[in-house]
């Protein structure tokens, strides 16, 4: 799964931590998710899609290996 | 979402203030090969039985119970740091700890597997007595390595 969180976040002008703090996790979760190390969970993405008022397809889309 | 239930952050730091003393004096006890006795006491024993006793159910007996509280102590600073809460608990951190437990328990068993076939004699006894603490301490190792790991790749990112 690809995501663009890093892009979503510049344009929002938030920092990893800022993030972090707006969804309730540790900055190591955001910084893993950007790094597409770490697949959240719905309930998270879901808060992602909410800071950044965009649908959860907006951020998050399959990518080859999962289809 | 749903966690497992965790003791919270403070518990770790006792953990620790436990973990460094009772470490030392069971490190040190097993290097000497020394018997310390020196707290003998009555306690409650479910079963009992050494050479020179017979089998007792459920009484009291007097013992020395130096390297029990060592364990006990030990084991106690292991769990708490093992089962407490980091500052920022969340599903990421809590994917990592499970992922170091499941890791752990195989490696542990791996290496004893390893010690079955290739460890014989009285020796052998010293592997059991690892094997009581090692699951808890590759678990802690484990986990604080991918912390610090993801801590890590952190402070790189702006």
């Amino acid at each position: 799964m690809k995501n663009n969180l890093k892009v979503e976040r510049a344009i929002h002008g938030l920092t990893q931590e800022d993030l972090a703090k707006k969804i309730g996790v540790s900055r190591q979760t955001i910084n893993a998710m950007e790094a597409n190390k770490y697949v959240p969970s719905t309930v998270l993405a879901l808060r992602l899609a909410k800071v950044f008022g965009k649908q959860v397809e907006d951020l998050f889309q399959l990518d080859e290996s999962d289809e | 979402m749903k966690q497992q239930p965790l003791l919270p952050y403070r518990f770790k730091k006792i953990g620790w203030l436990l973990f460094i003393p009772f470490a030392i004096a069971g490190i040190y006890l097993h290097v000497t090969d020394y018997e310390p006795n020196w707290i003998t006491t009555k306690v409650f024993v479910i079963y009992n039985e050494s050479l020179f006793s017979d089998k007792k159910w459920f009484s009291i007996v007097e013992t020395n119970i130096t390297s029990t509280l060592i364990g006990v102590g030990f084991l106690a600073g292991c769990l708490l740091i093992a089962f407490s809460r980091e500052k920022v608990e969340d599903e990421f951190i809590a994917g990592l700890r499970l992922s170091s437990l499941q890791w752990a328990v195989l490696v542990n068993y791996s290496l004893l597997l390893f010690c079955f076939l290739f460890i014989y004699g009285f020796v052998f006894m010293n592997v059991l007595i690892y094997n009581v603490f090692t699951v808890l301490l590759i678990f802690i190792g484990r986990f604080n390595y991918l912390l610090f790991k993801s801590r890590k790749m952190n402070a790189d990112e702006k």
